[in-house]
């Protein structure tokens, strides 16, 4: 049986639309998801640590919070959250485990949707739409 | 060593009892059997007739008749040998059943050593029929023709002298002069037709070869004509049916192929020390026979190659449409031509990249499963937690190697990316020009034999800026791009050298041989090339090829697996195999005698690429203002750079 892929939040925060003339606005995506699943993945403190100052936090509350992961996660980082374990285990779960399956991304700008399917999302846009 | 001998037991029934040593003879006697009838459809027998296969005592292994017929009249009257020039063994019939049977038991096994001092085991194998009279008498291939002593041996020095292998600027200005005043003498002595314009010169040491091939139909023009100097050499020539022909190409001689030679038969050079030529006959050019009483081994020298090529300019019409790239595989496409603007590139892109890797992604996933140890080598030595961006990610072959670092790929095929999904990879549908990844975000990106299939060099430069983008101030990015130049440093690739462990370059070895086993058929045994050194240089259009509008007809050329690249703008062609777990070995190819649709047809995809000559990559590099580079070098056939962001 083969499993499912899915798209990990921690993805997601790196995802931006590219339709022409959005630019930094085209940040974050709109996550709709129609089919959701949790997988989980060994944790790695020190991997968290590492990757929590890459990512845009308040887009990763907000992805978590569309798709009802949002499992007290603070809106705001605390200082010392290296060492806060239970914290980084609240972020290792929202990153690596929540995993959408099938929805659509929302460029915020244009409204562009971009497709989710099989844990795939479809990036493409028409040679009228690609930034040139 | 005497055959295993048999003794009673208990029971008074004969079973033989073996020693460790007679086992491993029994072993290697019937393995010697299988793979006579395996490879050369020659069918042992186990009952006793008068003649013998003696495996391992062929001239195709380096025993010479004199050596081996000394050691067969030992045991009875040789009524025959035979000896073929390429075979690793040869049939002896004896007068008399019981000399026969008296070779197959003191000479199986036998040690001896070979003309050149190599240690070699003979086994030996009854036969019931040696087809002495189904050898044909050899023919020259059509149109081919070979002149000998064309140059002088002063010629000669002063030709071999003149050339500087260093030298990438070679042919800047047209051939060389010293070359002008040879070709000038070959038309006058009505040696060839017109002046060529392109000149190859390669290198072969004893040990070295080139596989099979055919020169590509669209690349050049009907006369192709090589220089031999500094050794002889002997070239095979095979036939689609089969038939190979053997001819010594003597030192300082010319060799003319056009019509069949040129256009239908292959030719290559066996990789191997010496060749098997006509005691007799010398170094004189001719083709070897082998029902000559005397062939003898000739130790090879360095032999190198001046070959001169007329380029086309038109798709080839010549009477071969079956071996024809621009003729048969195309019968329904039109063709390319070299894209001259933004849309007409994006819509070559479109069709001869995008498409075929959607339609050959399981085929194409099945043959790339290891990984490049440079590549490895760069991923493994990032930091723990590195967002790493592999742009063109293929079927995810290197998203899994560091699980330290979180790898997401892109590729622009839907079906290759969803092979990545279902390894559980992290990766999405894009074009590499339009990553919609957030500016600075990667601490490494990498792209592997990504931007030559972008077709201008405005496309290919723009990939390196998306690939700048991504990564954040000191972040790195590895780029591999397939280079032109396939022997380098002496060291030829492993697309060229035909191994089985070279799957990056295209399929596997033998699907090449299945519908196009026409084209360039491969050999399993040259797996042990050594390279050959190679240079090449074109004359500038000066005239020829415009037609009345003065516009050049510029067809994209279809290139020939597993050979040089002719062309930096190129079609590369992908023989689909629509079950991937099917056996890697190619069924026998049998075609019909009219030279027909072979019995098992599979589809044939093409691929545009843009091959890159040395430092071009690089020089494309440069023009980005805000990386430097780190690391420029070649990998296997690839031109290879890592640049850092500032």
């Amino acid at each position: 049986m083969r499993a499912q892929a899915g798209m990990k939040l921690l993805t997601h925060n790196l995802l931006s639309s590219h339709v022409r003339g959005v630019g930094p606005r085209g940040f974050p995506l709109r996550i709709q998801a129609t089919e959701i699943r949790v997988s989980p993945v060994d944790f790695n403190p020190d991997f968290v640590t590492r990757m929590i100052p890459k990512m845009e936090w308040t887009a990763l509350v907000e992805a978590a919070e569309s798709l009802g992961h949002l499992s007290e996660l603070p809106r705001q980082l605390k200082e010392g959250y290296e060492k806060d374990e239970d914290f980084l285990r609240k972020v290792h779960h929202v990153l690596l485990e929540v995993e959408v399956v099938e929805g659509t991304l929302q460029c915020p700008e244009s409204g562009r949707l971009f497709p989710i399917s099989r844990g795939i999302p479809n990036m493409l846009l028409s040679d009228d739409e690609a930034t040139s | 060593m005497a055959a295993p001998s048999a003794s009673m037991d208990n029971n008074n029934q004969s079973h033989p009892k073996l020693s460790k040593t007679e086992k491993k003879f029994l072993r290697k006697q019937i393995k010697a059997r299988h793979t006579l009838l395996r490879h050369e459809g020659i069918e042992s027998v186990s009952h006793v007739t008068e003649s013998l296969v003696v495996a391992n005592g062929g001239l195709g292994n380096g025993v010479s008749r004199t050596q081996l017929l000394r050691v067969l009249e030992r045991c009875g009257s040789v009524e025959a040998l035979l000896m073929l020039p390429n075979k690793p063994y040869s049939f002896v019939r004896y007068r008399t059943k019981e000399e026969s049977k008296k070779a197959y038991v003191t000479l199986n096994g036998k040690e001896m050593v070979d003309d050149l001092g190599q240690n070699i085991t003979l086994y030996l194998n009854f036969v019931e029929k040696v087809h002495w009279e189904d050898l044909r008498p050899p023919v020259l291939p059509p149109g081919l023709m070979i002149v000998e002593e064309i140059v002088s041996p002063e010629d000669e020095k002063m030709l071999l002298e003149s050339i500087d292998w260093t030298d990438n600027s070679f042919g800047q200005n047209g051939l060389p002069d010293i070359c002008n005043s040879l070709l000038e003498k070959c038309l006058k002595g009505g040696h060839i037709k017109y002046i060529p314009d392109q000149l190859t010169i390669n290198q072969y040491e004893p040990g070295q070869g080139i596989p099979p091939h055919i020169d590509t139909h669209s690349a050049f023009e009907n006369e192709i004509i090589s220089l031999s100097l500094g050794a002889e050499i002997v070239m095979d020539f095979k036939h689609p049916d089969g038939c190979t022909v053997s001819v010594m190409l003597p030192q300082r001689s010319l060799l003319v192929m056009t019509g069949e030679s040129r256009y239908l038969w292959t030719h290559g050079i066996t990789p191997r020390k010496f060749d098997v030529i006509q005691a007799s006959e010398g170094q004189k050019s001719g083709i070897i026979t082998s029902d000559a009483g005397n062939l003898t081994l000739n130790k090879r020298g360095v032999r190198t190659s001046f070959t001169f090529r007329k380029v086309r300019r038109t798709p080839c019409d010549c009477s071969y449409p079956l071996v024809c790239d621009s003729q048969s595989c195309h019968q329904n496409e039109a063709f390319p031509s070299f894209p001259e603007n933004d849309k007409e590139a994006l819509e070559l892109e479109r069709e001869y990249v995008h498409r075929v890797y959607e339609e050959i992604a399981e085929h194409f996933s099945s043959t790339r499963h290891t990984p490049w140890p440079q590549i490895g080598a760069f991923l493994k030595a990032l930091p723990k937690g590195s967002i790493v961006a592999d742009i063109g990610c293929g079927n995810g072959k290197y998203l899994g190697l560091n699980k330290e670092i979180y790898m997401i790929g892109c590729d622009r095929s839907q079906n290759l990316v969803e092979i990545c999904g279902e390894r559980q990879f992290e990766a999405f549908v894009c074009d590499a020009l339009a990553v919609p990844l957030r500016s600075e975000t990667c601490d490494a990106c990498i792209s592997i034999a990504v931007i030559h299939h972008f077709a201008t060099a405005e496309r290919r430069l723009a990939t390196l800026q998306e690939l700048a983008r991504l990564l954040r101030p000191g972040g790195k990015a590895l780029i591999y791009v397939w280079a032109m130049e396939q022997e380098y440093n002496k060291q030829k690739s492993k697309y060229l050298r035909g191994s089985r462990d070279s799957e990056e370059k295209e399929e596997h070895l033998n699907s090449g041989v299945l519908a196009s086993g026409l084209f360039g058929e491969q050999n399993p045994g040259t797996s042990s090339h050594n390279s050959v050194c190679s240079i090449s240089a074109t004359n500038d259009l000066k005239d020829g090829g415009c037609n009345a509008n003065g516009v050049i007809n510029s067809k994209l050329p279809v290139h020939t697996n597993r050979t040089s690249f002719h062309s930096q703008d190129v079609l590369v062609p992908w023989h689909l195999k629509r079950d991937p777990m099917r056996d890697k070995h190619a069924e026998p190819l049998k075609l019909t005698p009219d030279l027909g649709v072979p019995h098992d047809p599979s589809p044939v995809f093409h691929r545009y690429y843009h091959v890159f000559c040395e430092g071009e990559l690089e020089t494309a590099c440069r023009m980005l203002n805000n990386i430097s580079i780190q690391h420029s070098y070649y990998d296997q056939g690839n031109w290879c750079v890592i640049f850092k962001k500032l």
